[in-house]
């Protein structure tokens, strides 16, 4: 009975297999990304398109949700089952290509048509480069700026929006209303990625970057934040809220700032029931260095391939609809010669023009094959700094000494 | 060859093919990857040698690196903390419940049924409706507590160092509650009651039937209690990840959630089977002393 039963399966299975596979000689390629789980994204739009040309390439998509993405692909990777193109957020984009787990694409990207290295924005493309050697091509990106409630503002008595650290805390003081629940800012200083996220571009435009943490504006501005949270003109929660719920407390009128990205936009564009803008990030000091987060995802193709030319075709595909990213999917493209088209409605337009500017400013994180160790180092120097565990200097110190361990 | 054949049916082959079956089983679902853990330890890993058993060898390199990391006596201590805290309020209050609907009063039984409801709930979902009943500004918690005149300013039960790991003692406590009292009760129900009328006759009050007989007659229910309470405790993680996610500042980090971190966020397997080692290492020494305790008991 068993065995019948087993049997049974295996040529069910057998069936599906042969069902499955197309009549003509075509080759599949696997594709695997984080879209369209919960609804149609960018990965899975395209490539469902691709299948209907009909070409003798066929895409295998699998959704794979972002937690586990990375996980699943080093497992696939290491017993020889990885897919033929995947598509990573940038900082852990680095932990492939500079192990050799990605196609250098440097010469096929030069002899192709549709593929330019110029157009893309430098932050993204640092992402996808290790060694002088081109692994991949940005997908989107997006960044990080200050989202600000002008009625509240204007309550205030505040005309301009923040230009420094030191005058966005002094807005925060003046914006507080605590009897009615109203902090003065919010942001998002989480023990994760996105707490490194809002941090890094700090310590950047203090003149340091990923492998020199412990600069003495970045110290100052640290302080700055936890003076905001000691006094209650931010919320103690900032230390443990994502970015979206952080931003979530400003759509609901309960905090007048947000440091956040362009993904906000559609659902502050619902939800906000006041007048709001968007503007740069802060500097340290007047008319000092920018500079913001740069997020986003990456494609490239997996080493161990076997159809590379196909695999680089279906990329020269997805690159080639990127003009499609933002009226679509509302993600920005990586790429400064597609002109945004205007929605018509006027904040998210502003918005969107302010977010551009950022974009020029945009670092990446890393790039560096152990990017994950080396924000966790900065985040928990962050998080000591603001819980009062270790004054701002020592915490960056510490993470200074973990981070020079890592980079060597 | 007829009593080889025979002793297999009937004997002691017999008894060796059921022993066997067991040891099979136990080797290849725990034995084999407690081994591949212990191993993995003294190895380097990484994503070339992911699928590989033999790596190069580490030697002691990833306990100390775990060891000397700046979180290590943190999170000791948070684990410490977590384990006791909570063994420590579910049995208290699981015993008292347990006493408590080991009064006859009409619908016990029923209620006490009910209970289980927080045991039958999966831990994420504990967390998430945790998560909001400790939340800091529009906290139920905190809502109730500021009515009652308790405090004055919210508590950021998940956000403040000094409190983090609490809220997480917290959930727990709770979702352990119901098992602890579950088999608290059955121990109680085992208990002649002619032991209870016996000592009334005697003169003895309340509390001393409680001391001197609910109490030994119960040891090795509490024992087994405690330890299962051990074991669950150093094994919850859908909690944390739905509370706190170990922070702020790892404050509320633990063992086991660490050595998740190290291996699926950082992409660090070693330094995770290492903490993961180390750990088993502690409930080795607990089970070892709990087994002392009990042996020379007579169950009952």
């Amino acid at each position: 009975m068993q065995f019948t039963k087993l049997g049974l399966l295996a040529g069910l299975a057998l069936g599906a297999l042969v069902a499955a596979s197309p009549a003509m000689a075509q080759t599949v390629v696997k594709v695997w990304s984080i879209d369209g789980i919960d609804r149609p994204g960018i990965a899975d739009t395209f490539s469902k398109e691709f299948n209907e040309q009909n070409t003798d390439i066929q895409i295998e998509y699998r959704a794979i949700p972002f937690d586990d993405l990375v996980n699943e692909t080093l497992r696939a990777f290491a017993t020889g089952n990885a897919p033929d193109i995947v598509s990573f957020d940038n900082p852990d984009f680095a932990l492939f290509s500079s192990r050799g787990a990605m196609l250098d694409i440097t010469d096929r990207v030069k002899a192709s048509d549709v593929i330019s290295k110029a157009q893309y924005f430098e932050g993204p493309l640092n992402s996808v480069s290790w060694d002088g050697k081109l692994f991949g091509v940005p997908k989107y990106t997006d960044t990080i700026g200050v989202f600000y409630n002008k009625d509240m503002f204007a309550k205030a008595g505040i005309t301009e929006p923040p230009q420094t650290w030191a005058q966005f805390a002094e807005y925060a003081e003046k914006l507080t209303d605590s009897a009615n629940n109203v902090y003065g800012a919010t942001f998002s200083a989480k023990a994760g990625e996105e707490g490194t996220f809002q941090f890094l571009p700090i310590i950047q435009a203090s003149g340091g970057s990923y492998n020199n943490v412990n600069t003495e504006g970045a110290a100052e501005v640290l302080d700055l934040w936890k003076k905001m949270i000691d006094n209650g003109w931010a919320s103690k929660d900032v230390l443990t809220l994502g970015q979206w719920d952080s931003t979530g407390t400003f759509n609901s009128g309960n905090a007048a700032m947000a440091v956040s990205g362009p993904w906000e936009i559609d659902r502050m564009v619902e939800d906000a029931k006041f007048d709001w803008g968007v503007t740069l990030l802060p500097t340290i000091t007047e008319g000092g260095e920018r500079s913001s987060a740069l997020g986003g995802f990456d494609w490239g193709i997996m080493s161990s391939t076997k159809h590379p030319d196909e695999a680089f075709k279906v990329l020269e595909y997805y690159v080639s609809q990127d003009d499609r990213l933002f009226p679509e999917f509302g993600n920005l493209p990586a790429r400064g010669d597609i002109e945004l088209p205007a929605t018509g409605i006027e904040k998210k337009d502003a918005a969107l023009k302010v977010f551009q500017e950022q974009l020029q400013y945009a670092q990446p994180r890393g790039p560096h094959p152990e990017w994950q160790k080396i924000s966790k180092a900065i985040y928990d120097a962050m998080q000591a700094a603001l819980t009062g565990q270790m004054s701002a200097k020592d915490a960056l110190d510490q993470a200074q000494a973990t981070i020079k361990g890592i980079v060597g | 060859m007829a009593r080889i054949f025979n002793s297999m049916r009937d004997g002691i082959g017999f008894d060796l093919i059921l022993v066997g079956a067991a040891m099979v089983f136990l080797l290849a679902l725990a034995g084999l990857p407690l081994v591949y853990n212990i191993l993995m330890s003294f190895q380097q890993v990484d994503m070339f040698t992911l699928g590989e058993l033999f790596r190069p060898l580490a030697g002691f390199t990833n306990y100390v690196a775990v060891v000397n990391a700046p979180e290590f006596w943190l999170v000791t201590r948070n684990t410490l903390i977590f384990v006791f805290a909570s063994m420590a309020g579910q049995f208290v209050l699981g015993f008292s419940l347990a006493l408590f609907f080991a009064q006859k009063f009409p619908g016990a039984a029923t209620i006490r049924g009910l209970f289980l409801v927080s045991w039958v709930m999966p831990g994420l979902v504990v967390g998430a409706i945790w998560s909001w009943i400790l939340a800091g500004d529009f906290g139920v918690l905190n809502t109730i507590l500021k009515a009652m005149g308790i405090i004055e300013a919210p508590i950021f039960w998940k956000s403040d160092p000094n409190f983090s790991i609490w809220a997480v003692v917290i959930a727990n406590i709770w979702l352990g509650l119901a098992f602890n009292m579950l088999l608290l009760s059955v121990g109680l129900a085992a208990i002649p009651r002619d032991l209870y009328e016996a000592a009334e006759l005697d003169g003895a009050n309340a509390f001393q039937r409680f001391w001197t007989i609910t109490l030994p007659m119960m040891r090795s229910t509490i024992g087994a209690v405690l330890s299962l309470g051990l074991i669950g405790t150093l094994q919850q993680f859908d909690l944390f990840p739905a509370l706190t996610e170990g922070g702020p500042a790892n404050t509320s980090n633990v063992a086991g959630y660490w050595a998740w971190q190290m291996s699926f966020k950082l992409y660090d397997f070693a330094k995770g089977a290492t903490i993961s080692v180390m750990m088993f290492v502690l409930v080795l020494i607990a089970s070892v002393v709990y087994v002392r305790s009990t042996r020379h008991e007579v169950r009952g």
